[in-house]
């Protein structure tokens, strides 16, 4: 009996830990930028930014983070260019999302440049994390 | 005139076997060539070996005007009867005159040599069959062009045949076709009695139809989940690193997919990577050299590896797979509307149509045009 209930508490405090080190990886994050005097973060103004379009000068097309994630964050989306399905990016839908610092930064840096067409600012990365982290 | 009765000349399985022949090759032809269909290629071709490896044995201990013995003629004999054809007096044979029976010796030659090429190319340029594991791509290679060369030949003969077979229906006012099917013919005077063999043309039938069904079955216990793959070939090196850095944007190809010096390009000028950027770090890009470059299509892993290799000129180092004559040859049949697809949307998106295409694999028949 005694060793159910500890196996249990220890599942559970573990899930508990491990569910920490998850949302970790935004929080480190945006814990840097506020260090580069960004901030507060704003999910809304993040949302916004999301939503927009920005013209691409090259090809003439409207592009925006949408156009590979798609309009629903809990379904999965389309990588414009090859056709390959991008698993969903709402953590809600997907618990291995936003959880690896390294990943989150590569893909903000490329995804800003190629989208926006210039890096975002730690300000606006903060943004984009604080909408996502909350879907 | 002379009296003239109805006796059976060929038996059941004789009969059977030939007609049998007759569907098996159509069916092998028919889908030769194409990847996608190479396991009915390979169903059917094995029915016309064993078939033919009956006849083998049923010209030796079957009925009378089945058996080979029977009409073994000279090449003598062949001509002075080729020679009468063209005047009057024909001689009239009950089974085979000389010219349908060198027909059919030749047709058998090169249908075993058929069938057995068949066999050493399954085994070195699919690495499937019997064979798989004991012949190289390389062997293979001349039994390739031997395959199709016996089998044209057989066309040919095959053709001739048939011409045979109309000529001397019309000379002898005699439905030879309709005899190979019903098996009886109208003789004058005294011919051999033949038995039907009903028992041995049942097993005949049973076998080949349960093949058949057995063949066909994994078709239709085919889920999405667990397509159909009749062909599996063995499981090439995978990299963790290679599939997180190279399979985000699209498949992670693998490496065996272009030679070692089009991977170094491609690292090379990893900054415009088709208009994207791959921003790998020092160490990671070794890595994933390494494994490229130990993986690469030089390796011949493959039979996709072994002929985009040959397919490449030395000189040459494209970053495209899809640039490669051996894949565009490949893709050349289908249609534009098709890679315009909501699902395909571009040709390097190889999972729309490959099962297999994230174990780098691309078996025959593993493949299919989605909403086809
Ligand atoms: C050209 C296609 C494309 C566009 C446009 C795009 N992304 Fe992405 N994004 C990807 C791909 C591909 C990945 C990585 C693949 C994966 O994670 O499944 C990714 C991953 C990410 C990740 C990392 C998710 C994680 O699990 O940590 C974030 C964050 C992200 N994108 C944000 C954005 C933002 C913000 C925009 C708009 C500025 C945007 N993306 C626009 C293709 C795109
Ligand atoms: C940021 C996204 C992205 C990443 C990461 C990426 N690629 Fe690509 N890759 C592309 C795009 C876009 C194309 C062009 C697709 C098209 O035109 O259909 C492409 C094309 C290719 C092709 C040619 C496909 C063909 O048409 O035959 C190869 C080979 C290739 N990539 C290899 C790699 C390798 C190896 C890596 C990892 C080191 C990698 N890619 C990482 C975006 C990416
Ligand atoms: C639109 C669907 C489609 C896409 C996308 C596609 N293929 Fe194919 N592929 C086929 C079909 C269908 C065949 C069989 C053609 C035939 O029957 O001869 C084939 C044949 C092949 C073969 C020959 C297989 C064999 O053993 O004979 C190779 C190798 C191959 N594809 C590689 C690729 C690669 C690599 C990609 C991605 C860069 C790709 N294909 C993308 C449909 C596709």
């Amino acid at each position: 009996m005694n060793k159910i209930i500890l196996i249990i508490i220890v599942s559970v405090s573990s899930s508990l830990i491990n569910g920490q080190v998850n949302a970790g990886g935004v929080e480190t994050l945006q814990s840097t930028y506020l260090e580069q005097g960004a901030g507060p973060f704003s999910a809304s103004a993040g949302e916004t930014m999301w939503r927009k379009q920005y013209l691409d000068k090259k090809s003439g097309k409207q592009r925006s983070c949408q156009t590979c994630h798609g309009r629903d964050l809990t379904k999965a989306g389309k990588h414009v260019r090859t056709g390959k399905v991008i698993e969903p990016l709402a953590p809600s839908a997907n618990s291995e999302r936003l959880t690896k610092v390294k990943f989150i930064k590569k893909w903000l840096k490329r995804n800003c440049k190629w989208t926006i067409g210039r890096e975002c600012s730690a300000q606006e990365k903060g943004n984009f994390l604080a909408y996502l982290k909350g879907l | 005139m002379i009296a003239r009765k109805k006796v059976r000349v060929w038996d059941l399985p004789t009969r059977l076997f030939h007609w049998l022949l007759v569907m098996a090759f159509v069916l092998a032809w028919v889908t030769h060539g194409e990847s996608r269909h190479l396991d009915v290629h390979v169903i059917s071709g094995y029915t016309f070996f064993a078939l033919l490896i009956f006849r083998l044995v049923w010209g030796v201990v079957g009925s009378h005007y089945a058996r080979f013995s029977e009409f073994s003629y000279t090449p003598k004999e062949l001509f002075s009867y080729l020679r009468s054809l063209s005047g009057n007096g024909v001689k009239h044979y009950i089974g085979h005159n000389p010219a349908g029976a060198w027909a059919i010796f030749v047709l058998l030659t090169l249908g075993l040599l058929l069938a057995i090429s068949g066999v050493i190319v399954l085994g070195g340029e699919e690495q499937q069959g019997i064979l798989a594991g004991y012949v190289s791509f390389d062997q293979s290679a001349p039994f390739s062009a031997l395959h199709e060369t016996v089998a044209w030949a057989m066309v040919v003969l095959i053709v001739i045949h048939i011409c045979g077979v109309i000529v001397e229906s019309v000379l002898h006012r005699e439905n030879l076709v309709g005899a190979m099917f019903r098996g009886s013919k109208w003789v004058a005077g005294s011919s051999a009695q033949i038995p039907a063999h009903q028992l041995v043309a049942s097993v005949i039938f049973i076998s080949v139809i349960a093949w058949g069904g057995l063949s066909l079955n994994t078709y239709l216990a085919a889920t999405d989940e667990h397509p159909y793959q009749p062909f599996k070939g063995p499981a090439l090196a995978m990299n963790e690193l290679w599939n997180e850095e190279c399979g985000a944007c699209h498949l992670a190809f693998h490496p065996s997919l272009l030679p070692a010096r089009s991977w170094q390009y491609l690292f090379e000028q990893q900054d415009h990577h088709f208009q994207e950027e791959l921003m790998l770090d020092d160490e990671t890009l070794n890595e994933l050299l390494q494994y490229a470059l130990n993986n690469s299509a030089e390796q011949k892993k493959t039979e996709a590896a072994w002929k985009i290799n040959r397919a490449i000129g030395r000189d040459e180092r494209p970053l495209r797979i899809t640039a490669v004559s051996y894949w565009k040859d490949k893709h050349s049949t289908i249609p534009d509307i098709t890679w315009q697809q909501e699902s395909v949307q571009s040709k390097a998106n190889c999972g729309a149509c490959h099962y297999d295409a994230e174990q780098g694999t691309f078996q025959d028949a593993a493949m299919r045009i989605p909403n086809e």
